[in-house]
């Protein structure tokens, strides 16, 4: 009255075998019927075992990507926009403000020329030409004063390329990672990549490196407001020493 | 008469480097030397005899308070006056640099006057030394 079980049944020849060898006294047949009762037995596991690995490290994959992707979609890429509308500000003010010094100089060449043309042009019916002269190089020199500091100012102005590009590079290496974690995504869906995890790096970058100049809207809490709060900070560090 | 000031300018964008450059010679310094992060500034520092150091923070490669850390661990070039100049505005920064050794922080965007203003104090503490 045995009863017959598929699952154990196919284990009964290696079984018989192992059982043979073993009331035989013959160890090598014994170790070979061994290893065949072994491999049938990986057979049924292996692929078992590999597909529950695989879709783990799929699960935690696909986790870490959407966790890193949440991030990048609801604090990171909000915060490039104030990044980006910060850039077009600066370059907007820098680009009026070399307009406007470019102005302020037209009028003083103007000047400088209009003068020296009408002494060249007058120069011989003149009655007084040291008063003339005088008034016409006090006049250019003090031009020629304000055309300097005009000028100091139009290459100050060019200050916002530094700025502005390092601002850009933070949002470039936003983009960067966003590919990346969405290709990664991309592929685990279409069940290419399922053991690597998505590399998690923050575009905040290590501290030695800098975390670039602030944006408005984003400023830290630790920030300075300007060379007055940093040379305050430095004369109290100075007293404390 | 002393000899002229010898300055090394350190910053990756060239746009700077040649602002500072600029603004350098209208107040009458002519000899600057450039480099564009810590790792190229480091062995002009040790093989040449500047006066000052002009750097700023965050560049690719070497970081500018990396070299000015660097530049303290060397006994020749521990007592150079280092000024940073970077638009990085963290109190904890500024703390952390003067702390490393900084001479003066100034903070970008700058304006000419500051500038002058904290080269002439480096260059009198350095003269008073």
């Amino acid at each position: 009255m045995s009863k017959s079980n598929p699952d154990t049944e196919r284990y009964r020849a290696q079984v018989a075998a192992l059982q043979s060898a073993l009331d035989g006294g013959d160890g090598a047949a014994f170790h070979r019927a061994f290893e065949s009762l072994c491999e049938q037995m990986d057979c049924g596991l292996l692929p078992e075992l590999k597909r529950l690995t695989a879709t783990a490290q799929s699960a935690l994959a696909r986790f870490s990507a959407e966790a890193r992707l949440d991030t990048l979609a609801g604090h990171e890429v909000p915060d490039a926009r104030k990044r980006l509308t910060h850039v077009v500000k600066l370059t907007d003010e820098a680009a009026h403000k070399t307009m406007d010094l470019v102005d302020s100089c037209g009028p003083l060449v103007d000047e400088a020329a209009r003068g020296s043309a009408q002494l060249i042009k007058n120069w011989n019916t003149m009655t007084d030409r040291d008063a003339a002269v005088s008034v016409f190089l006090e006049r250019t020199r003090t031009d020629a004063e304000k055309l300097r500091g005009n000028l100091t100012e139009l290459l100050m102005a060019q200050g916002y390329q530094d700025i502005t590009g390092q601002i850009i590079r933070s949002v470039i290496s936003l983009v960067d990672e966003l590919e990346e974690v969405l290709g990664k995504l991309v592929k685990i869906a279409e069940g290419k990549d399922v053991t690597s995890i998505v590399r998690v790096v923050s575009t905040q970058g290590a501290p030695e490196r800098g975390f670039g100049p602030q944006v408005a809207g984003l400023e830290s809490a630790d920030a300075v407001s300007g060379q007055d709060d940093i040379d305050a900070l430095l004369s109290a560090m100075a007293a404390g020493k | 008469m002393s000899s002229p000031v010898k300055f090394l300018v350190v910053d990756d964008f060239s746009t700077m480097r040649r602002i500072v450059k600029n603004l350098l010679q209208e107040l009458g310094y002519n000899d600057i030397t450039e480099a564009d992060d810590g790792n190229t500034a480091l062995p002009l520092l040790q093989a040449g005899s500047f006066d000052v150091l002009i750097t700023d923070w965050n560049m690719p490669g070497m970081p500018g308070i990396d070299l000015l850390k660097a530049v303290r661990a060397d006994a020749k070039l521990a007592k150079l006056p280092v000024l940073m100049l970077t638009a990085e505005a963290k109190r904890e920064q500024i703390v952390e640099a003067v702390q490393a050794g900084a001479s003066g922080y100034v903070i970008k965007p700058f304006t000419a006057v500051t500038l002058k203003e904290k080269l002439d104090k480096m260059l009198a503490a350095r003269a008073a030394a």
